[in-house]
């Protein structure tokens, strides 16, 4: 049996792979070193760093990276037989990743409370019944920083302090799991992956705040993640960690499940609260806030599932610790949905005040076409773009909204030179659009006025005086909408109107759209030496742009076309050209 | 299920629970099922009864790796726990055959995660 495990991988993706070359260099290297029947060399498919030419690891954690073939003799003699690290080829690499939140996802089967258990679980919840009161509890969670993970980034403990405060017969909190962002998905993951865990930050922001009641709001959309939280609610129940007299002590605590129909606008909180009383899901004016008036008209804190998700771990390590985690403003750490033109796409946790950089390069190894990146979106529909020139800046609450986006729920879009961002803006507001609520006036007009306004741009019928006006519409949109999301709606225009602004003009006044995503804007023609004459595109040209038959081939009448960009579409040869 | 008291938790305080060895997770969260884990687990389970071979098969959530779902980690005695990526039925049945009977891990399908706890 082997005693010894090597990892390979040629890390440079833009050149010819020499992954299963040097796995036989290393392999031969091994048997003059007599040492083949002991250690085995595995080829990886991902050795967790990119860029970095050939890297070879062995286990459980030496490094090499830029590897050359004449290196090998020397790490097989060296490192694998005598232990010894070749400090020039070394690659000192702490991981970029930290998980408080996502401590047990991938690790525990998230339908069993043994596993919870055996990984810590109910420990805080115990700490807090019986070694701590209310008054400590906020205390540790003030000295933690924690704020909130839905969006607004408010401190935890002031608002759990604030609902604590108010003098009520009853009072309630609730997980706001309604995650509406398009592109994020990090709630679901928690609530797929360790329900426990957000169960109790549940059960102890019930005990501080001193709620005898509880609601997970889930949207219907994520029927796996209600299974899970139903199955843990159960497990729960029959435990005694919930109902009546939790652990023996005086604290008694219910929980029900309440399904989000999917409207974006539901997951604000009045809109959410006004949702689970069984009315329509719109916005109220605030003040009050929920804290004093919230659920029938009760002090009530809402939480979202990853503030829950941290709640846990602050109190069993204290909050010095959670805070030494972060920025000066923003402490611990923060999951992202990573998703767009990144060659790794997935969930990452990393520390606040990592820049944007060692996100989207170093974990998730940059662009999956190897092209630039021109820009990344963060906080979804309320939030804005951040170019390629701003990566280096770490990651906090007040840096992202320096830059004009916001760290919102944790979606982060990565966008290469193929990306419009025209066209990302449009996307969004219309989004925005189609999930007004369409209660107050300047949301539900000036969201559609903008979108009239972005659409003639994009099919280049634009004029100057349209990026004015976007302006004004923006502005009385923040100003006089009533809740957050006709607040933000306009961010992503004025974030991409604030660094894109050539591409608006080029949008208006060349006709051009660089990246080509705009489709009015581009010429199309065939490119005759690839066309087979199948005939597709005449067939879905709606304009009767295409004249020709199977014998003749075709042609497209630049006159008539009306640059709809079927007849792309359609070609399977790709015989037509784009530009 | 008996209730839980303070003492049982006290207990398991007190005693981490060692690193267990000898299991199979595979990742069955929305991004998981959706690349076709519950195939992968079905075969996992499968090809272990065929060869006789007693291992803890169970499920898990999503670790973040989405685009390599999906994913398999395996920890048996005397290897180091790895997790395959990109995992389809007959991957499946070769980690059970290489990996988990033979010993040996299998090329071009580990996905390797550091992650500071
Ligand atoms: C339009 C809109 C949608 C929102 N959607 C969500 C959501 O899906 N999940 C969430 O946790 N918070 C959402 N929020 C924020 C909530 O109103 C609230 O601030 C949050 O749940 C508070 O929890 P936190 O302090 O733990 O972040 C949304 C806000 C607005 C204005
Ligand atoms: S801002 Fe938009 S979503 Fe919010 S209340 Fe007004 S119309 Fe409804
Ligand atoms: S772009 Fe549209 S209108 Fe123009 S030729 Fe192609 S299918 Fe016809």
């Amino acid at each position: 049996m082997y005693n010894k495990t090597i990892l390979i991988k040629d890390t440079n993706i833009n050149a010819e792979d020499r992954t299963k070359n040097y796995y036989s260099l290393v392999l031969n290297s091994l048997r003059e070193f007599n040492l083949h029947n002991e250690v085995q060399v595995v080829r990886a498919a991902d050795i967790g760093v990119y860029n970095h030419g050939v890297v070879i690891k062995i286990l459980p954690d030496v490094i090499y990276q830029e590897v050359k073939e004449t290196d090998i003799p020397r790490i097989v003699e060296a490192t694998v037989k005598a232990d010894k690290v070749l400090d020039d080829l070394v690659l000192k690499k702490e991981p970029k990743q930290q998980r408080i939140v996502l401590r047990n996802c991938g690790k525990i089967d998230p339908e069993s409370l043994e596993e919870y258990l055996a990984a810590g679980g109910y420990q805080a919840l115990k700490k807090v019944i019986f070694e701590m009161n209310p008054e400590k509890v906020l205390e540790e969670m003030k000295k933690s920083g924690l704020r909130g993970r839905g969006g607004a980034g408010y401190p935890t403990w002031m608002k759990w302090k604030f609902t604590r405060a108010v003098p009520a017969d009853q009072k309630f909190v609730i997980c706001n799991a309604d995650e509406g962002d398009p592109g994020a998905y990090m709630d679901r993951s928690v609530l797929e992956g360790d329900p426990h865990s957000v169960l109790e930050g549940l059960m102890i922001s019930a005990y501080t705040i001193g709620a005898s009641k509880g609601y997970f709001y889930i949207r219907a959309e994520y029927p796996l993640a209600v299974e899970r939280v139903k199955i843990a609610l159960a497990q729960a129940y029959d435990a005694g960690l919930l109902g009546k007299n939790i652990l023996g002590s005086e604290f008694s605590f219910d929980i029900d499940i309440r399904l989000g129909a999917g409207a974006f606008v539901c997951g604000e909180e009045t809109a959410l609260i006004a949702s689970i009383e069984g009315k329509r899901g719109t916005p109220r004016p605030r003040p009050p806030y929920p804290s004093v008036k919230g659920l029938w008209n009760k002090p009530t804190a809402i939480n979202n599932v990853e503030t829950l998700a941290n709640i846990s771990p602050i109190i069993v390590r204290g909050g010095d610790w959670f805070a030494s985690i972060g920025t000066a403003t923003s402490k611990g750490t923060k999951v992202f949905a990573v998703t767009g033109k990144v060659k790794n796409s997935g969930l990452v946790e990393v520390p606040m005040g990592i820049t944007i950089r060692e996100i989207v390069f170093d974990i998730c190894g940059g662009t999956i076409s190897g092209k630039a990146l021109k820009a990344i979106q963060t906080g979804g529909p309320s939030g804005g773009v951040i170019p390629a020139e701003f990566l280096d800046t770490p990651v906090d609450y007040e840096n992202l909204q320096k830059l004009g986006s916001i760290m919102g729920s944790g979606g982060m879009i990565v966008m290469d030179e193929d990306d419009c961002l025209v066209d990302i803006a449009k996307f969004y507001l219309g989004f925005c659009v189609e999930e007004s609520c369409g209660k107050c006036a300047p949301c539900r007009i000036g969201g559609y006025q903008m979108l009239q306004i972005l659409n003639r741009i994009t099919e280049g019928k634009g004029k100057l005086e349209d990026l004015a006006q976007l302006k004004r519409i923006s502005f009385a949109m923040q100003k006089a909408s009533l809740c957050g999301l006709g607040q933000t709606a306009a961010n992503p225009v004025i974030s991409t109107t604030r660094y894109f602004d050539y591409e608006y003009k080029e949008h208006i006044l060349e006709k051009k759209c660089r990246s080509g995503k705009c489709s009015h804007l581009a010429n199309y023609t065939i490119i005759q030496e690839r066309c087979k004459k199948c005939g597709m595109c005449q067939k879905n040209c709606p304009a009767g742009a295409i004249p020709g038959s199977r014998e003749e081939g075709y042609l497209i009448k630049q006159e008539k076309c009306v640059k709809c960009g079927q007849c792309f579409e359609v070609c399977k040869f790709k015989a037509i050209k784009k530009e | 299920m008996k209730k839980i008291t303070r003492e049982d938790l006290d207990k398991i305080a007190a005693k981490p629970v060692s690193p267990a060895v000898n299991y199979i997770r595979v990742g069955m969260s929305t991004c998981g099922i959706a690349a076709g884990a519950d195939e992968v687990l079905a075969t996992l389970i499968e090809e272990a009864k065929k060869r006789n071979i007693r291992i803890d098969i169970k499920k898990c959530g999503c670790v973040g790796m989405c685009f390599a779902e999906p994913l398999v980690e395996v920890a048996v005695e005397g290897l180091p726990p790895v997790i395959y990526g990109k995992v389809n039925k007959e991957i499946a049945a070769k980690i059970m055959e290489k990996h988990v009977a033979g010993k040996i891990l299998v090329n071009e399908y580990i996905f390797d995660l550091k992650v500071k706890e």
